[in-house]
């Protein structure tokens, strides 16, 4: 030791404390050694004996080189004692290595005792070099001023980390705590077990570095608690020990500790593997929070079906700024549209509802009831029928909703004027016609259900449609658009191919009877009575009954033949006045139209409206002929040739 | 059976020296930090003291002190214990009242021979 009085020797102080720190352990190693060794007689115990001894040796070996370097006579500087500890580690290892061979030999199990001391042999030699680095206060102190500690520097952009440091040895645990703290971590401690696991109950941590060997619950036990219990399971535990020896490492792994570190610490090795740990359980943890924004994802998928998605919802998801973000995103961005278009649908409708509610309250200007029924909202009519309400007066009777309490449905009443019954003949017609129109059954045309007299009423009673006729559409909307007169159109077409088919002839298509229900399927309905008002019509002076003569055919007016092509010139006003807002001819007076109507050619659609194709208007002009063989010939024929133009 | 009154804080040391005087044959009682040995004397009993002189509370060598100042702990033999080998221990613990004086780590031959010199010849 030559060089010990060098000029940046440490002081008196500081070496004395430092002979202290180092002495005392040594004096347990060597203590209990001694007692262990009084104790281990008997022929089976010569394998302890030795192992004893050579701890002996090796602790009396490490007192020599303490003295050497640390005497009072001699001074000592920062080398001397770094080369100290180097010059300790092999003895030390010595102890470490009888000491755990005693542990695992034969004689663990021959005393209560036995194992215990063994263990504080361990312990004690585990405070032998403290740190691998100059652990004295004093000392560090110093070196803290002067210069910075020989250990690596601190890189950049470390994580930091909520740090359990479990270690029963105090100067273990100051040294792991400031060396972590430099580093950037938060650190805490326990000095035992139990304390350990007591701090891991009450606050989240994201590493543990756990002491092997410790007095009560040792680090085997805390481990195996830490890894039992689902709340800890995830929190990577370094083991840290003395011990060298490969079952021990073994059963660390095994126990789901994520490390193990030797003591004394390589303090790069140490902050390389607690990086390396917590770098683990940050991409573990990432890959939960993953898995569980995509569950979150898939749970609002569900929402949106189930309606109960909140926009938003998935805000925190969709500021990732990987793919998942981006699903996320796209994911509430079609909500939102979709949402927005339903928003505005709705409110279309409604718009709609209340125009077409205005236009009801506005025609309800009827005039006196003439059906002789004249009945009231919760009348009961012909013992069957509760009336619902009013919902027309027309020409030939009343239209009422009402509820059948046999079948507890709701229907339609429609009563006839009784002058339109009083002939024999004619009501017995009616009634064949009645009986042919029952055999429709298509989605487009309203059922007829039955015909009945009560108290000198006779009435026909049909399906109740909810909707809105194309007579209020087009007074409230005036003219339709292309595309919603097609599909009126080629509804209208196929229901009289339906009925064209059962030799059933309409005779009274107008915008009146053709009804939209709310998914916008046409109803067709009145099949089967309007014979009666072309025979009433006749009866009481042309057209002045039952209104407008506006979609009857020439021949029609002409009280010539009629047959299926006459609904299909009657379509075919109904059509233009889709396109147009407007019927072909006008007329003040029933007279003045039918007089043009006979005479006059309509003007195209296209001149009243350029956005209908030429097609399309051609179309609507050929079913307009005045002669019916110029007309397209049959429903079919005219529901195909308007799908051509859809 | 000769009573040691053996006043040392480190638990570590406590358990192994007490221990191994047993084994030789002494009644060992035992205090944690120096007011708890100066109470535990002052009780009586004692054939000697051996005194950790870093100790919390009170300690070693003020214990010593206070020990040496009552009559009836005044003969009671003491003998300092410190793992700090500097050169003026010894004086100063013989000053501060001690009868002898030993280093740790404790060479237990060495340890009982200073006991049963002030003990006047055994156990």
């Amino acid at each position: 030791m030559s060089q010990t009085l060098s000029g940046n020797g440490l002081p008196p102080e500081a070496l004395a404390e430092l002979r202290h720190d180092l002495r005392t352990p040594l004096n347990h190693v060597i203590g209990y050694a001694e007692m262990l060794l009084e104790d281990a007689t008997g022929d089976g115990a010569a394998a302890v004996r030795a192992h004893l001894e050579s701890t002996l040796a090796a602790a009396r070996e490490a007192l020599g080189l303490i003295n050497a370097t640390l005497g009072t006579a001699k001074g000592a500087g920062q080398e001397d004692v770094n080369r100290l500890y180097e010059e300790l580690r092999p003895p030390r290892g010595r102890i470490m290595d009888a000491a755990t061979a005693l542990l695992v030999g034969p004689g663990a199990s021959a005393e209560g005792t036995f194992t215990a001391d063994v263990r504080k042999i361990l312990s004690a030699a585990e405070r032998l070099v403290p740190s691998g680095m100059p652990a004295p206060s004093a000392a560090a102190a110093r070196a803290d001023q002067a210069a910075p500690e020989a250990a690596a520097p601190e890189p950049a952009g470390e994580m930091r980390a909520r740090i359990l440091v479990v270690d029963d040895g105090a100067e273990n645990r100051e040294v792991l705590r400031r060396r972590l703290e430099r580093s950037g971590h938060v650190v805490e401690t326990a000095e035992h077990g139990r304390q350990a696991l007591e701090r891991l109950a009450a606050r989240p941590y994201d590493l543990v570095l756990l002491d092997v060997l410790m007095p009560e619950l040792d680090g085997f036990a805390v481990l195996e608690a830490i890894k039992g219990t689902p709340a800890l399971r995830d929190i990577p535990v370094i083991m840290i020990s003395a011990l060298d020896e490969m079952p021990s490492i073994v059963r660390c792994i095994e126990h789901g500790a994520e490390d193990f570190l030797h003591k004394p610490f390589d303090p790069v090795l140490l902050r390389a593997r607690i990086n390396a740990s917590l770098e683990k359980k940050r991409l573990r943890d990432q890959e939960k929070e993953y898995l569980l924004q995509v569950n979150r994802v898939i749970d609002a998928a569900t929402a949106v079906e189930t309606g109960h998605y909140r926009q938003g919802e998935l805000r925190d998801v969709a500021g990732r700024d990987d793919e998942l973000g981006r699903l996320a995103r796209v994911f509430d961005g079609m909500v939102s549209q979709l949402k927005a278009r339903e928003d505005r649908l709705r409110e279309r409708v409604r718009d709609l509802r209340a125009e077409i509610e205005q236009a009801r309250r506005d025609s309800k200007e009827f005039g006196a009831a003439v059906d002789g029924g004249n009945l009231k909202t919760g009348d009961n009519f012909a013992q069957r029928y509760e009336i619902l309400a009013v919902l027309g007066r027309g020409g030939m009777g009343t239209v009422y909703r009402a509820r059948d309490l046999e079948l507890e449905e709701e229907v339609a009443i429609k009563t006839l004027r009784p002058e339109f019954l009083s002939d024999a003949t004619l009501l017995m017609r009616f009634k064949d016609e009645i009986r042919l129109a029952r055999r429709l059954s298509d989605p487009n045309i309203v059922r007829t259900h039955d015909f009945g007299e009560w108290s000198g009423v006779c009435f026909l009673t049909m399906e109740y449609v909810e909707g809105i006729t194309v007579r209020e559409l087009l007074d409230t909307r005036g003219k339709l658009s292309t595309s919603s007169t097609l599909a009126i159109a080629t509804q209208l077409a196929h229901s009289l191919a339906v009925a064209h088919e059962h030799g059933v002839i309409h005779r009274d298509i107008k915008p009146q009877n053709l009804l939209l229900d709310p998914d916008g399927v046409l109803k067709v309905m009145d099949f089967g009575i309007s014979r009666l008002a072309e025979r009433a019509s006749t009866i009481t002076e042309a057209g002045l009954v039952i209104g407008t003569p506006a979609y009857m055919p020439p021949e029609q007016l002409m009280a010539e033949e009629v047959d299926a092509r006459s609904d299909l010139y009657a379509a075919g006003v109904v059509i233009y006045e889709c396109l147009t807002g407007q019927t072909p001819f006008q007329g003040s007076t029933p007279i003045s139209l039918i007089a043009k109507l006979l005479s006059e050619e309509p003007r195209p659609v296209l001149e009243r409206n350029p956005e209908v194709s030429p097609a399309f208007s051609a179309l609507v002009m050929q079913l307009l002929a005045k002669k019916p063989e110029a007309r397209v010939q049959t429903a079919r024929e005219l529901g195909e040739r308007l799908r051509e133009l859809a | 059976m000769t009573k040691i009154l053996l006043v040392e804080d480190n638990e570590m040391n406590r358990d192994m020296l007490s221990r191994r005087l047993q084994r030789k044959g002494y009644e060992v009682a035992m205090a944690v930090d120096g007011r708890q040995g100066v109470e535990m004397a002052r009780q009586g009993g004692y054939d000697l003291i051996l005194m950790d002189m870093s100790l919390p509370e009170i300690d070693g060598w003020e214990a010593t002190r206070q020990l040496r100042a009552v009559p009836e702990t005044k003969a009671v033999p003491i003998i300092g214990l410190t793992a700090h080998a500097m050169a003026g221990d010894r004086e100063k613990a013989l000053e501060a009242g001690c009868n002898d004086y030993d280093t740790k780590p404790v060479e237990l031959p060495r340890l009982l021979s200073k006991i049963e010199a002030l003990l006047g010849g055994g156990a």
